[in-house]
């Protein structure tokens, strides 16, 4: 089975190239079957806003990432609820299908779940 | 289980120190380094959170604390390289919130 | 009862860098490898992502009152005979190419050499498998 990894990932879609590393480390281990799970944290759930247009900054259009994560047998995702709420996001109108929502408590306990982290 | 948890980033701009006391784990220590060894100025909200969290086991890296001019309070410890090793042995893991 | 005497194993560490060479998280991360190195402790691998690319560069110039870090990673690596790989996505996007890669993409410039290897994630994620503790630097 392997040892599992949680990447946090906390960065806009296009703030840099955070958000789009993270999901490549992501979809790498997927690619190894490896167990790994992603965590969209802060600023990180604005991956998950519907209505992206990212060619219009030329920059890479992420929702395609994001939808092959479920291809690479990645299937545990997170989205914290809190962030979602701060940013204004409906949480039942994600660009991603099967996010498990966390509120605090949740939150607390979702590393320990996981051998290894990575917060991008 | 326990995460110790890494950080280097101001608190005063940055968002991660925040971030990181929701996610964390009773369990849990808190590691400062760099500009995160500010949240050991006295007189500051960060300061006055940090201290009322009697359960918290906070570190900060001593070289970032004495180039700063910071006083240790009683409710933290300091560690060289070495400790910092060991600390990442004692937890189970660590995470550095990049 | 018996009095154990508890002998500290030997932990395997994997190290990934993902800041410049001029960020203090790189100092902090090259302080923290000989740390491990010294108490006795191994490093499966360093890998280096994002910006950390840069401190495999052998292009970069540091005034001589300043601390030369990609020398000192380059010095630590060879000295130690350790692992140290550049993930090649995040080198090419960068501008650090090796010879192999500078030819394939038709740029003069080359800026990686031995001991740096470029490879990809799935570098980092064997590291993580074998390694007791994954420990990231970056950011500040």
């Amino acid at each position: 089975m392997g040892k599992s990894l949680l990447l946090i990932s906390r960065q806009a879609p296009w703030s840099g190239p955070g958000a789009r590393e993270a999901l490549d480390i992501v979809l790498a281990g997927g690619a190894f079957d490896l167990p790994i799970g992603l965590l969209f944290l802060d600023d990180g759930v604005l991956q998950l806003a519907p209505g992206q247009k990212a060619p219009l900054l030329r920059q890479k259009d992420l929702s395609a990432n994001l939808q092959a994560l479920a291809l690479f047998g990645v299937d545990e995702l997170f989205a914290c609820s809190a962030s979602l709420a701060a940013r204004g996001l409906d949480s039942a109108a994600l660009n991603l299908d099967a996010v498990q929502l966390l509120n605090a408590p949740e939150l607390a306990g979702i590393i320990d779940r996981f051998d290894q982290v990575i917060t991008l | 289980m326990s995460t110790l948890h890494v950080l280097s980033h101001s608190p005063f701009t940055d968002t991660r120190l925040s971030s990181c006391l929701r996610l964390l784990g009773s369990a849990d220590g808190l590691l400062l380094c760099g500009d995160a060894a500010y949240a050991l100025q006295p007189n500051t909200a960060v300061y006055n959170e940090l201290g009322a969290r009697s359960d918290l086991k906070l570190y900060v890296l001593e070289e970032d604390l004495q180039a700063r001019g910071l006083e240790l309070p009683t409710w933290a410890r300091a560690v060289d390289y070495p400790g910092f090793v060991e600390l990442s042995i004692e937890h189970d893991k660590v995470n550095t919130w990049l | 009862m018996a009095a154990v005497l508890s002998i500290e194993s030997v932990m395997k560490f994997a190290i990934a860098l993902f800041s410049a060479a001029h960020a203090p998280s790189s100092r902090r991360a090259l302080l923290f490898a000989q740390a491990a190195l010294a108490g006795g402790h191994e490093i499966v691998r360093l890998f280096f992502y994002q910006d950390g690319v840069y401190n495999a560069a052998n292009s970069i110039v540091t005034p001589q009152d300043e601390q030369n870090l990609p020398r000192e990673w380059r010095d630590f690596v060879e000295q130690h005979q350790l692992d140290g790989v550049v993930c090649i996505a995040a080198a090419l996007r960068r501008g650090v190419l090796n010879a192999d890669e500078a030819q394939r993409y038709q740029r003069t410039a080359v800026s990686v050499e031995a001991p740096w290897e470029l490879s990809g994630l799935g570098q980092l994620h064997d590291a993580v498998q074998a390694a007791d503790r994954l420990i990231c630097f970056g950011g500040a």
